[in-house]
């Protein structure tokens, strides 16, 4: 680990400001919540900031609301907090079951709900202090010349990471949004939007700025009738990340599906949302060959590369299943 | 052997340094601090195959509170276990593996040292390379040392490795039924929880270095060797030490560089390597390729097996390379080739039972799909062909595998739950499986020295390390019963090479053999010199005398006693009993510890997903002298043989040759939830030449783990996994929905 300047900073206001004066000054500078994320990255020399803005000396930035139309969760609240909260697990289906599938639970009691958006690839190449990836300013992706077994199968070129989140997929399909301050004041904009693919911007998984942080998570209660199912598939059942993950939600009514969210983690650089085939089954009475053919439409025009073919059936398969589990 | 009621052997016993060991007071060598100490890093190869053509320091050595850096030119110094056939140097040139250690920085914090390492500027002239073992054997490949890529023998081990019994050609003959097949197995790492770390500190001439060892007084003979030095001048202290699996015997390169360091810095030096180095910077267990040819009859009779094999022994050949995953069988005619070969790849060398997982893996493989084949039950197909105390090649001091597998059967319910194989219908498919193990049982050298106090408490003196298997608790016991005086007046010193006696090394399981062995001698020793103090006041000869809780008293009349303390009114001083003890097998007798494993998984058809739903260890390690921490052993073991079975493999990225997965969280190792409650089971066995009837238990439980499981998942999928681990991206490749 490179030496550092840690700061404590007391509110998002002093962080942005002193993100924007580092910025300025050409020094490196990076905000850390629970820290278990990034800390990994400064150990192996990925990430070597000269500068860490602790944000968890921010008063009154970690809190779980209920409010009439639904919750707003603040930027430092932990995935243990989310996990346990009675309200979210009576009313916001499979979020707590989400946070709770992610990485270990003493990373949980560390690791923020924005940390999580946050995090930057699990790949291996990214990970590795002697692969100069594309991602990390070098020429290429060793993913397709090396091992791609995790890899992205949609959505993914010139860089194929896959988006690591559990709760970005849950987000999402609950259509959430997020709350960003910068120099420029608050804005709120859904998380959907807020990941950004490689064609775009194969230096950042999403689009905050240098100065940007992340505040708050809103999410709207799900309409009446909603049901949803959190899939996740990995190779070892504690922190390990999603092979493939699946956040469905359905609005049943009148025994049909009134609406459906499809979105799939580990499959794509983004959590990837599948709107063919949540249109496809709008209307649908979901049954084992609907949820199959929404599978199907959902992974029409995956790329894999030569380690990850499996991943495509292991998607449908999940689909499928956390779509019958969610009528 | 005396059929006496044991008092403290056989019985649940606490660890005696649990507490210490749970509530953190235990000193780890990781926990030694020393005035003025400095901190160490290595810095390693980023090529697999390169001469070094200068190195350059001198930007390393202007960076503040650096004090020394040594490399291949500056430090020439042999690392005597790093290379069994081929001298190997702490630093080479050249380096022949992403990993191989290039340079060693001494700075006054590890942050400095680390910082300095990225400027240490080191011009390569790279060499072509090979990362495959049967690739390595070809004719045009690179070659990673003058002779060749195929390991050279030196006569501690051959190569190729060579065994041969019966006649093979009769014994395909008298065969009803050919069956051929390969299977491979990969690299996995030992992954202990206590990364490498040594210090080392010079005074007046003389070398202490507190190890992170599986033997001290192998660790303080190899320092003295590596570095020239008298015995007495090199001390090797192990208090407290967090777990090896194999790959921390003897004395390994960072001691001798940690060494090395203090003696350029004359100020003590701590090596501890991060879990990157811990799993490059050492070894493994060997990855193999088994091709196997097996005769037998139509019901299942092994009438011959041959098993031609490559072993990958990466860049450097530790250890033997071998594999005896046949061992548990009675095979008529057998013929066994290994070939240990180089590639310019991570070291593989000893990991618990090195030669057995991968082995038996491959050959218990084989027999359950030869039994499925052939329509016969693999429970009957293991049960007729498993050794036998005397039948064939074998002849065992005790066996009692029969026991073993018919036990562990019963308590599994084999007869109720086995079915054919892919049989189950849904998508959560339940599949039994169940395979073979053991480990050889050995005699030979120990040491130990026990001080009978004045009043009435004993100090047993032994240079075990306790690597985690319980070995300072198991000494306390056996010295407790040989003595005859209870737990709480026995102290027990262990691992300071100064202080306590020769130890053969925590290793090969062998400590309670070759230790305790020595421990019941050196407390007949003292009981001699006791009942010669006490004689008189008994008013009877010395060989009537007993001493059992403490009490001296006459055996033909109990109730003419002593309590110790007053027995040893007589005495001046203390009594000093010691014995160092050699036993050797008669002729014709071997040892051998046995194992039948048992498990039942799910296996989710749609995810690929494994889930082992209950397991069942069946073992004949003889007498168990302390069933608390002999069930921990087996259960580690078992943890193992999961994470191998279905998880773990060191991954070489092959077009840059870099380990790209060489940590806790992508290697892979299994976490509570992938275990499920392992139910061990130890049948009733006592060895004639054990320490109380005692064999072995180290590492038996690891060898039937990963076949068992392998053979569960063929059970539940009717598909046969000939490729270690079996990932949900191989199960779903050939299971159909």
């Amino acid at each position: 680990m490179k030496n550092f300047e840690n700061i404590d900073v007391k509110s998002v206001k002093e962080a942005v400001g002193l993100l924007q004066k580092f910025q300025n000054e050409k020094k490196s500078a990076a905000v850390v919540g629970g820290g278990s994320e990034y800390l990994q990255l400064m150990k192996v020399r990925v990430a070597t900031p000269d500068f860490l803005l602790n944000l968890k000396t921010i008063p009154g930035l970690s809190y779980i609301k209920e409010e009439g139309s639904g919750f707003r969760i603040g930027a430092l609240t932990t995935l243990t907090e989310i996990e346990e909260n009675k309200a979210v697990q009576e009313k916001l289906l499979f979020l707590s079951q989400a946070a709770g599938e992610a990485a270990s639970p003493q990373i949980r009691n560390a690791g923020t709900i924005a940390g999580n958006l946050c995090q930057r690839p699990f790949c291996w190449y990214f990970r590795s202090a002697s692969h100069t990836c594309l991602r990390k300013g070098g020429e290429v992706c060793y993913t397709v010349a090396g091992d791609s077994r995790y890899h992205a199968i949609l959505g993914a070129g010139p860089s194929y990471i896959v988006h690591p989140s559990d709760l970005a997929p849950a987000l999402v399909a609950l259509d959430a949004r997020i709350k960003v301050a910068g120099p420029a004041g608050e804005k709120t904009i859904p998380l959907e939007k807020f990941f950004v693919l490689p064609q775009v911007n194969y230096r950042r998984e999403n689009i905050l700025g240098p100065a940007e942080i992340v505040t708050e998570i809103q999410i709207p209660l799900p309409k009446t009738g909603s049901k949803g199912f959190y899939h996740k598939m990995r190779e070892r059942q504690a922190w390990d990340h999603a092979i493939v993950s699946v956040a469905a939600v359905v609005q049943n009514g009148n025994g049909v599906a009134r609406d459906a969210r499809v979105v799939l983690g580990g499959v794509a650089p983004v959590p990837w949302r599948a709107p063919k085939a949540e249109e496809f089954l709008r209307g649908k009475k979901i049954d084992e060959t609907a949820a199959a053919k929404a599978g199907e439409i959902a992974l029409e025009g995956a790329r894999p590369l030569k380690d990850n073919v499996y991943k495509i059936g292991l998607a449908k398969a999940l689909i499928q299943r956390a779509l019958l589990a969610s009528v | 052997m005396d059929q006496k009621q044991f008092s403290v052997v056989g019985k649940a016993t606490p660890r005696i340094d649990g507490y210490e060991r749970v509530t953190g007071k235990a000193e780890y060598t990781g926990d030694v601090q020393l005035p003025g100490m400095l901190y160490a890093r290595v810095l390693r190869s980023p090529h697999p195959h390169a001469k070094i053509v200068a190195i350059d320091t001198s930007r390393a050595e202007k960076l503040p509170g650096v004090k020394a850096v040594i490399h291949n030119f500056n430090t020439q110094v042999p690392w005597g276990s790093g290379g069994l056939t081929q001298k190997r140097m702490i630093f080479n040139n050249p380096v022949r593996y992403v990993g191989d250690a290039v340079a060693a920085v001494a700075a006054t914090d590890r942050y400095i040292a680390e910082d300095a390492l990225a400027l240490i500027e080191v011009k390569y002239e790279k060499l072509p390379h090979v990362l495959d073992a049967a690739e390595a054997l070809k004719p045009d490949a690179p070659k990673i040392y003058p002779k060749g890529n195929l390991s050279v023998g030196d006569g501690r081990v051959s190569a190729p490795i060579k065994e041969t019994w019966g006649d093979l050609e009769q014994g395909f003959k008298d065969a009803d039924k050919i069956f051929e097949d390969t299977y491979v197995s990969k690299h996995v790492n030992n992954a202990q929880m206590e990364r490498r770390v040594s210090v080392a500190k010079w005074d007046a001439g003389k070398l202490t270095v507190w190890a992170s060892t599986q033997g001290i007084s192998n660790a303080r003979a190899d320092i003295a060797r590596d570095l020239s030095l008298p015995l007495s001048r090199v001390r090797v202290v192990c208090k407290y030490m967090g777990g090896g699996f194999g790959n921390k015997n003897q004395a390994q390169d960072y001691d001798l560089m940690t060494a090395m360091l203090a003696k350029a810095t004359s100020q003590p030096v701590k090596l501890e390597f991060t879990r990157e180095d811990d799993f490059i910077g050492m070894h493994g267990r060997w990855a193999s390729e088994q091709r196997y040819k097996v005769g037998v009859k139509k019901d299942g009779t092994i009438t011959a097996v041959e098993l031609n094999a490559i072993t990958n022994m990466g860049a450097y050949r530790k250890q033997s390379g071998d594999l005896s995953g046949c061992d548990f069988y009675n095979i008529p005619n057998f013929k066994k080739v290994v070939s240990p070969t180089h590639t310019n790849t991570v070291v593989s060398a000893n990991y618990r039972a090195p030669a057995y997982p991968q082995s038996v893996f491959g050959f218990a493989s084989m027999l359950d799909q030869i039994a499925f084949e052939l329509g016969v039950n693999p429970y009957e197909m293991f049960l007729k062909n498993r050794a036998q105390l005397s039948k064939g090649k074998n002849a065992f001091s005790s066996n009692a595998l029969e026991a073993c597998i018919v036990e562990g059967a019963k308590k599994i319910g084999w007869n109720e739950k086995w079915h054919k194989p892919g049989a189950a219908s849904g998508s959560n498919k339940h599949g039994i499986g169940m395979a073979l193990g053991g480990y050889p049982f050995r005699l030979g050298l120990g040491a130990a020295t026990i001080r009978l106090n004045p009043d009435g408490t004993a100090h047993v003196l032994v240079g075990v390390v306790d690597i985690g298997t319980g070995a300072k608790s198991t000494m306390a016991i056996i010295a407790s019963e040989a003595l005859g005086i209870p737990m709480d007046r026995i102290q027990l010193t262990s691992g300071d090479t100064d202080v306590t006696p020769y130890s053969i090394g925590e290793s090969s399981s062998r400590t309670t053999s070759f230790t305790g062995g020595a421990v019941i001698a050196a407390a007949e020793d003292v009981r001699k010199q006791l009942f010669n103090a006490a004689a008189p006041e008994l008013k009877a000869k010395p060989e009537d005398l007993d001493l059992k809780d403490g009490i001296v008293f006459v055996k033909s009349d109990p109730a003419q006693k002593l309590p110790l303390k007053q027995a040893m009114r007589r005495v001046e001083t203390e009594i000093l009993g010691r014995a160092t003890t050699n036993p050797k097998w008669p002729d014709g007798i071997d040892g051998k510890a046995f194992a039948a494993h048992f498990c039942e998984v799910e296996v989710d058809a749609f995810t690929g997903h494994v889930r082992i739903t209950r397991y069942v260890a069946a073992h004949d390690s003889g007498t168990i002298i302390n069933p608390l921490t002999a069930e921990s052993q087996v259960k580690g073991g078992v943890v193992q043989g999961i994470g191998m079975a279905l998880t773990e493999e060191l991954l070489i990225d092959r077009p840059t040759a870099i380990p790209i997965n060489p940590n806790y969280r992508d290697a892979k190792v299994p976490t509570h939830l992938e275990v499920p409650e392992i139910e061990v089971l130890f049948v009733d066995s006592r060895d004639p030449y054990g320490p109380f009837g005692g064999k072995v238990v180290g590492e038996p439980p690891i060898t039937p783990s990963v076949a068992t499981i392998a053979n569960a998942i063929f059970n539940a999928t009717g598909k046969r996994f000939k490729e270690l681990p079996i990932t949900p991206e191989k199960i779903l490749r050939s299971v159909q929905v």
